[in-house]
């Protein structure tokens, strides 16, 4: 009980510190980590394997963690290792593919293609947006296509802001169709041992009929905007050629063949047996390697305090999962639900988009996944259902308001360098509906599909 | 000390701040930036002003707002930051000019050409002054001072590391009730003078 109470304190003090921001989250969420080692572990429980399990660094060295077909070793809660050196991997990819210019080139190139018609660049964007951030982090998509679409809004005298915002709609949307795309969804499937492919044929079938219905919405109530208010034409030699966007030629062709290089090993990795954290060691070498003497650059860049954040948060997390919390939850969801499947999927995915339209939708989804899957033991329900039910809450809730997802942080911050201030009022009363109608399209979907 | 000047002015409500600005900025014929500094802003962005509007000198609120790599989500804190980057750029330039408020003390540190100053005023004259420029009542005038100051406070301390109105973070502070706007902006004019003789 009193372990149990500590858990609860600590967990809930780490909330609030990240809120007031008192001192950076990392720090905050690697003290909270010390803290449940200390008291939650070692004073409350008295138990040094239950440390041990919280750090869990024994992972690495079973032959499960790296290929798949070896024997698996027993899942255990405590930090994901998996799950973090896949992004520290894909990190490393992203700012090797920043530096040589892939994305601007990508962006100004699909500009060019739809021969700068703004509702043209209006909807391919939005797809572009969700189909990159399938595949890397939802905040280098949009600070790559914020920054173009300002840069095309000044050369062609259009709001940016409509633009904006569905792009940060999308790129949430994209990063829920895949294993890869969201942190939720790479912490749910080496947590519960979902594949690539399990992935993209359930969560990435949602995305897509769900994406197919925002784009709709976003052009209907966006139309209007999408004019130029330029007085005497536009002179389209003034706008930048694609070619003139790559730094690096060389390393251009390279990131390239790497990128789709890290798409295929991930879209066969169930059939290779490669695990995500070989992948994302094979990506980030392969990266380092061709960088050449920039590769220290990019060591540089990668975003350690991210990366700090996800290994403390596992170790909090563990401490309420180890303590019997996260059970006691669990109990309290199925009561409710009676031990409805119905029941269950609409409590978790409205639950999972509320909160994650207000806090980090990273801790959220790490708290979820014991509690899903007790409930599948309880209640005998499937747990991949669930576990896609969570995933599309938490990565859709989070584009409900400014807060929501670190992509609407950076879209609006982008924007509000040039001047384009956008409020909440602004944002939410966009973004509000489409976050409630993705939601509501996903539960009829899994319910029609799985129930 | 180079011919550019740039006059800081950090301020007490009803402590006669902003006209002792403007007054400089006459002696000096330079410009005053003050609340127009948001006009200049959104001229300079080729937009409207009134989407920068109810944000000048306004603290964000954490609770609404979230930080992540440096971006910011708060628009409060993005308005600041437009109109930092703008005295930075117009300092950068080598203009010369009076801004009141808006951090500028801490925002243009680095840059030589700056006087920084610090107007405070004792409380009954600030009330006086108060309730005559806003017809109000003694009490409300005292409670309106007590809140602005507040909000001043609030905002400067958001993102400043020094204190609004701790005499370390300027070059001078003066209390403007002792003298008189008259005679506050003559010592200070002589102050601007020795410096840049220097």
């Amino acid at each position: 009980m009193f372990s149990q109470v500590l858990a609860v304190i600590i967990f809930v003090a780490m909330f609030l510190l990240i809120v007031t921001e008192i001192i950076e989250r990392h720090l905050i969420v690697l003290g909270c980590a010390l803290l449940t080692l200390i008291l939650v572990f070692g004073i409350g429980m008295h138990s040094v394997d239950a440390i041990m399990e919280a750090i869990n660094v024994q992972s690495i060295f079973q032959p499960g963690f790296w290929y798949a077909g070896a024997e698996a070793g027993e899942a255990s809660s405590g930090i994901n290792w998996e799950t973090i050196i896949f992004i520290f991997g894909m990190m490393v990819m992203v700012e090797g593919m920043a530096r040589v210019g892939f994305f601007r080139w990508l962006c100004m190139c699909i500009a060019k293609l739809v021969r700068y018609k703004i509702s043209s660049i209006f909807l391919t964007f939005m797809i572009l947006s969700a189909v990159l951030a399938m595949f890397i982090d939802s905040i280098t998509v949009i600070l790559f296509l914020a920054a173009v679409t300002i840069e095309l809004s000044q050369l062609l005298k259009f709001n940016p802001v409509p633009m904006i915002l569905s792009e940060i709609f999308c790129a949430n949307l994209g990063g829920s169709a895949t294993m890869c795309g969201d942190p939720p969804n790479i912490i749910i499937g080496t947590s519960l041992g979902y594949s690539f492919g399990d992935f993209i044929t359930n969560t990435g079938v949602l995305a897509a009929i769900s994406l197919v219905a925002v784009v709709i919405y976003f052009y209907l109530i966006f139309k209007k905007e999408l004019v130029s208010k330029a007085a005497g034409g536009i002179d389209y030699q003034s706008l930048p050629k694609p070619e003139s966007t790559i730094t690096d030629k060389k390393g251009f062709v390279i990131s390239s063949v790497i990128f789709i290089a890290t798409i295929l090993l991930l879209v066969t990795h169930a059939q290779t047996g490669l695990t995500v954290s070989t992948i994302g060691v094979i990506v980030a070498v392969a990266t380092l390697v061709s960088s050449g003497r920039h590769a220290v650059e990019l060591l540089k860049k990668v975003d350690y305090k991210t990366i700090a954040i996800f290994a403390g948060l596992f170790v909090v997390i563990s401490g309420l999962e180890q303590t019997g919390i996260l059970e006691i939850l669990a109990g309290l969801i199925g009561r409710i639900s009676g031990g409805s499947i119905m029941l269950m999927i609409a409590i978790i995915i409205w639950l999972s988009a509320i909160a994650s339209a207000f806090v980090d939708n990273i801790p959220f989804a790490t708290t979820m996944i014991p509690i899903i899957k007790s409930l599948s033991l309880t209640y005998g329900v499937d747990l991949s259902v669930l576990a896609w039910t969570l995933a599309m809450g938490t990565d859709i809730g989070g584009s409900a308001t400014p807060i929501g997802a670190s992509a609407n942080v950076v879209g609006i911050a982008t924007a509000s360098r040039e001047g384009y201030i956008i409020r909440w009022g602004t944002y939410c009363k966009k973004m509000v509906p489409a976050t409630i109608m993705v939601v509501l399209i996903s539960m009829i979907v899994i319910y029609l599909r799985y129930v | 000390m180079s011919s550019q000047l740039i006059i800081s002015i950090g301020r007490e409500f009803g402590s006669a701040g902003h006209e002792i600005a403007q007054k400089l900025a006459e002696h000096y014929n330079i410009q005053l930036l003050d609340s127009n500094l948001l006009q200049e802003v959104a001229q300079e962005k080729n937009l409207d002003v009134k989407h920068l509007e109810g944000l000048d000198e306004k603290k964000r609120i954490k609770l609404f707002s979230r930080n992540v790599r440096g971006f910011h989500s708060s628009p409060e804190q993005n308005v600041s930051m437009l109109q930092f980057d703008f005295l930075r750029k117009k300092a950068q330039q080598g203009d010369s000019f009076v801004i009141v408020g808006r951090c500028s003390e801490s925002v243009l540190k680095s840059c030589d050409a700056m006087i920084s100053m610090f107007i405070l005023g004792d409380v009954p004259c600030k009330v006086k002054r108060v309730m005559e420029l806003y017809h109000m009542k003694e009490s409300t005038a005292k409670k309106y001072i007590a809140e602005q100051d507040l909000k001043r406070k609030r905002y400067h301390n958001s993102f400043c590391e020094g204190k609004w109105g701790d005499s370390r973070n300027y070059d001078i502070s003066v209390n403007s009730s002792k003298l008189g706007v008259e005679e506050t902006t003559r010592l200070l004019i002589d102050y601007i003078d020795m410096r840049r003789s220097k």
